[in-house]
């Protein structure tokens, strides 16, 4: 069943570069895959990662000997030896000043050890691979000695040192790979129905059920705050509460327009519809992290008018928060309890309202780059999901699965989307930074 | 499962309908006004809409809240928000179309819907619900937020430090204040009273439900015919909350019948100025409290104004601290201090 739907993952159609997976040797397939594997912790945000524009086409996808190949790594490599080097000697030297800079210079000496910590664990593997790159040398050239068991000892003890050495870079692309803050939070899941009318609203409700379903596959917790559903079984818009270990990395990249090609349910003369949805993924904040002043809220209950308290008995136990300097809305009735719906809300609000912050800070960040990021990112269409072919199309990175109905599991197919896309990012994110680092030398 | 518990309370309607206190009265459903069941089979989403429009034509409030809650807690569900998507659309079996012909039936007497499906939430707690016991309302949950906040900040105060912190609730109810601080403190201990032995009776069974009963005592008791038995058995408690009846003898007519025909007035009803109850507690209080404990009241927004120029001038120990609003903006909460002077101090040490 696995090795079926991992099959299904292979890219197909024009964007598709099959050939390119094809022609690679397995080892450096399997290298690629792992590489992403590890990387869970390590990759870069949401959006920025992915192209939008123009599908990522699976061509630059690069092996790991591929990237070290590369002239900018080694480079940035070498850069980030000298960094260390540098902060270390600064760092160790320490003392000296006095006067009006001493607090100054206590300032820099705190920083500069913080960045040797920081990057220690790098520059071990960096030199531990120098170390096993010459030790590869060495052994290259008993492999030419004319003793034959002398040759098969090498040999054993050459493919060690290449495994090795495979090892070690694939942890240096990982250390080189920035952490992002958000990657570490919980998550608000948010969807809502985009054009096509009820059609639309379906198959909100069939993906919001699909998420539902992928934290489950997850172990996450996966809690209802907004549920807004349409006469005939769909859903205008909701949001979840999402948590659990790599719960945010793993749901970012679904973030966008999904769009779904299908024979509605409710359509008569059997034509072809084209209907969307959007999903919004949003880190969800600690409360240390990001405050909401009380005086910006305006709570809206049923119970507003008239007397409230003993006076009053109702079952209508909606609560609606307005934040008043941004005019965002958000609004829970999953509860009988008031105080349970408005502890829903508000964390609906803060997630929304963090979201907003965030995208702010990044658009800021990188609206230099040709990478789409935040609102564009999430304007733009990122999936097909067309049930007469019976396939799933990811337009960032030309990815076609086939089995919808499996896809809509939310299992292992979904995730395995979400590896693919993960990888991408990861690749991308390097690029970035070595890109960065060319300019900064010249 | 349901239908066991059901069952069960159809006995205690029954005894209910024909007690000694008439409570029914002349509000015992009246059949003909029930549409009956229709003949084929019909989906819950169909059943819904058909009692939405009859509980509207009726006058019957929340009529749309009110279906969709009683067809949720058939399907197994808190609310229809939460409820499976598609079990709307199913049709109901022949059993269940009976017990929401049922339950409807009840809530077209205008029987609250709490009472009709015998359970409510408050706060993290479902609490079962039975009439004419006091239905807890959502300004309460915030009380308990008042109480639980300042208790969680100041662990151990009054004698000694590592003492428990200790409660007294007047007017106890269905449980939903006491049962909610006994959840969220594992270390308090609350001694609860209530004039009505229905209250006392649902507390117990809501205690023993959510297995906070060891931490509890539950008496029946009078504060104001009682005060000396209250007094006997409470002293150096840290906390005193109530959510006391406070509305004025004379708003009682104007309520929804909901109110009036099925929750006991006694829990409702505080006086000419809706103040006899909480004068009463405002008065025991320094006898009650530990030095520097707390009282914590919900009342009419009519009220802080008034209980703070009351207190100032009758009660020397006790000190107004500050007035709180409810999520709506009214003043709602009064909180009092007992700051006792120097003779009574030393008593107070021992």
């Amino acid at each position: 069943m696995a090795s079926r739907r991992a099959a299904n993952l292979l890219p197909r159609g024009r964007e598709c570069v099959s050939s390119l997976w094809v022609q690679k040797p397995p080892n450096i397939l399997r290298q690629t895959a792992s590489f992403l594997h590890h990387c869970h912790n390590h990759c870069g945000s949401t959006t920025r990662a992915l192209h939008t524009g123009t599908p990522w086409t699976a061509a630059k996808l690069l092996s790991v000997d591929e990237l070290f190949a590369k002239r900018s790594l080694q480079e940035h490599l070498k850069k980030v030896e000298t960094e260390y080097s540098e902060c270390l000697r600064a760092a160790s030297g320490g003392g000296g000043g006095g006067g009006v800079t001493e607090q100054h210079c206590e300032d820099e000496l705190r920083a500069k050890r913080t960045r040797v910590s920081l990057l220690a664990p790098l520059i071990q593997s960096i030199r531990e691979l120098d170390t096993k790159e010459r030790e590869t040398a060495e052994t290259e050239t008993l492999l030419r000695d004319e003793d034959a068991a002398l040759r098969e000892l090498a040999e054993l003890e050459h493919e060690g040192c290449l495994q090795d050495i495979q090892d070690l870079r694939q942890k240096i692309l990982e250390l080189l790979l920035p952490e992002e803050e958000a990657d570490l939070s919980d998550l608000v899941l948010e969807v809502t129905a985009g054009v096509g009318g009820q059609e639309a609203m379906l198959f909100t409700d069939e993906v919001f059920d699909m998420y539902q379903r992928y934290a489950q596959h997850h172990g996450w917790s996966f809690d209802v705050l907004e549920h807004m559903t349409s006469e005939i079984g769909g859903l205008r818009h909701a949001s979840a509460s999402v948590s659990g270990p790599q719960s945010y990395k793993r749901m970012k990249f679904e973030a966008g327009v999904h769009r779904v090609q299908r024979v509605p349910r409710t359509e008569k003369q059997g034509r072809m519809h084209t209907s969307t949805m959007t999903v919004a993924v949003l880190p969800q904040p600690t409360e240390i992290s990001f405050t909401i002043n009380s005086k910006d809220l305006r709570i809206e209950t049923k119970r507003a008018s008239g007397a409230g308290g003993q006076h009053v008995n109702t079952t209508d136990s909606a609560v609606r928060i307005v934040h008043l300097p941004t005019g965002v809305v958000a609004e829970c009735q999953q509860e009988r309890s008031q105080i349970k719906n408005k502890e829903k809300a508000m964390k609906a609000l803060r997630a929304k309202l963090y979201g907003m912050k965030l995208e702010e800070e990044t658009s800021r960040r990188y609206n230099q780059r040709k990478v789409q990021i935040g609102t564009k990112g999430r304007s733009e269409k990122i999936r097909t999901y067309n049930f007469s072919q019976d396939r799933v199309t990811d337009h960032r990175i030309g990815v076609t699965v086939h089995d919808i109905r499996s896809f809509l599991l939310g299992e292992e197919l979904l995730d395995q989307m979400n590896s693919s896309l993960q990888e991408v990012s990861n690749q991308e994110t390097l690029e970035e930074l070595l890109g960065e680092t060319q300019q900064d030398g010249s | 499962m349901w239908r066991i518990s059901l069952s069960a309370a159809y006995r205690s309607f029954g005894c209910r309908i024909i007690g000694p206190k008439g409570l029914w009265g002349s509000h015992v459903v009246r059949t003909c006004s029930t549409p009956a069941i229709p003949a084929d089979r019909i989906t819950a989403l169909q059943a819904v809409g058909l009692w939405k429009n009859h509980f509207a034509e009726r006058g019957v409030m929340e009529p749309e809240h009110s279906s969709l809650y009683i067809a949720a807690y058939l399907l197994g569900a808190k609310t229809i928000e939460s409820l499976e998507q598609g079990k709307l659309s199913e049709f109901l079996s022949p059993e269940k179309t009976e017990q929401m012909w049922k339950l409807c039936s009840r809530r077209l007497s205008r029987m609250p819907v709490q009472y009709v499906i015998e359970e409510w939430d408050f706060r993290d707690l479902t609490l079962k619900m039975r009439p004419p016991v006091f239905i807890p309302r959502p300004e309460t949950e915030e009380l308990v937020e008042l109480v639980l906040t300042d208790l969680k900040m100041k662990p151990g105060t009054g004698v000694g430090a590592d003492a428990q912190h200790t409660c007294l609730e007047v007017g106890c109810g269905s449980g939903a204040i006491s049962l909610s601080l006994l959840k969220s403190l594992p270390q308090l201990k609350v001694t609860a009273v209530d004039q009505s032995q229905d209250a006392v009776d649902l507390t117990g069974e809501n205690a023993l439900r959510l297995g906070l009963q060891d931490r509890l005592q539950v008496h029946h008791l009078d504060v104001v015919k009682d005060a000396e038995t209250v007094l006997s058995l409470c002293r150096h408690v840290s906390t005193l909350v109530s959510n006391p009846p406070y509305l004025f003898s004379e708003d009682m007519p104007t309520l929804e019948p909901e109110i009036f025909r099925f929750e006991d007035h006694a829990a409702l009803d505080g006086g000419k100025d809706g103040l006899k109850v909480i004068k009463q507690i405002l008065t025991l209080a320094p006898q009650i409290l530990s030095n520097h404990g707390r009282v914590y009241l919900e009342v009419d927004p009519r009220h802080p104004p008034l209980i703070r120029r009351w207190v100032e001038a009758n009660v020397e120990e006790m000190r107004y601290v500050e007035t709180r609003h409810d999520i709506t903006g009214r003043p709602r909460f009064c909180i009092l201090r007992k700051e006792t002077s120097n003779k009574d101090h030393k008593l107070d040490l021992d």
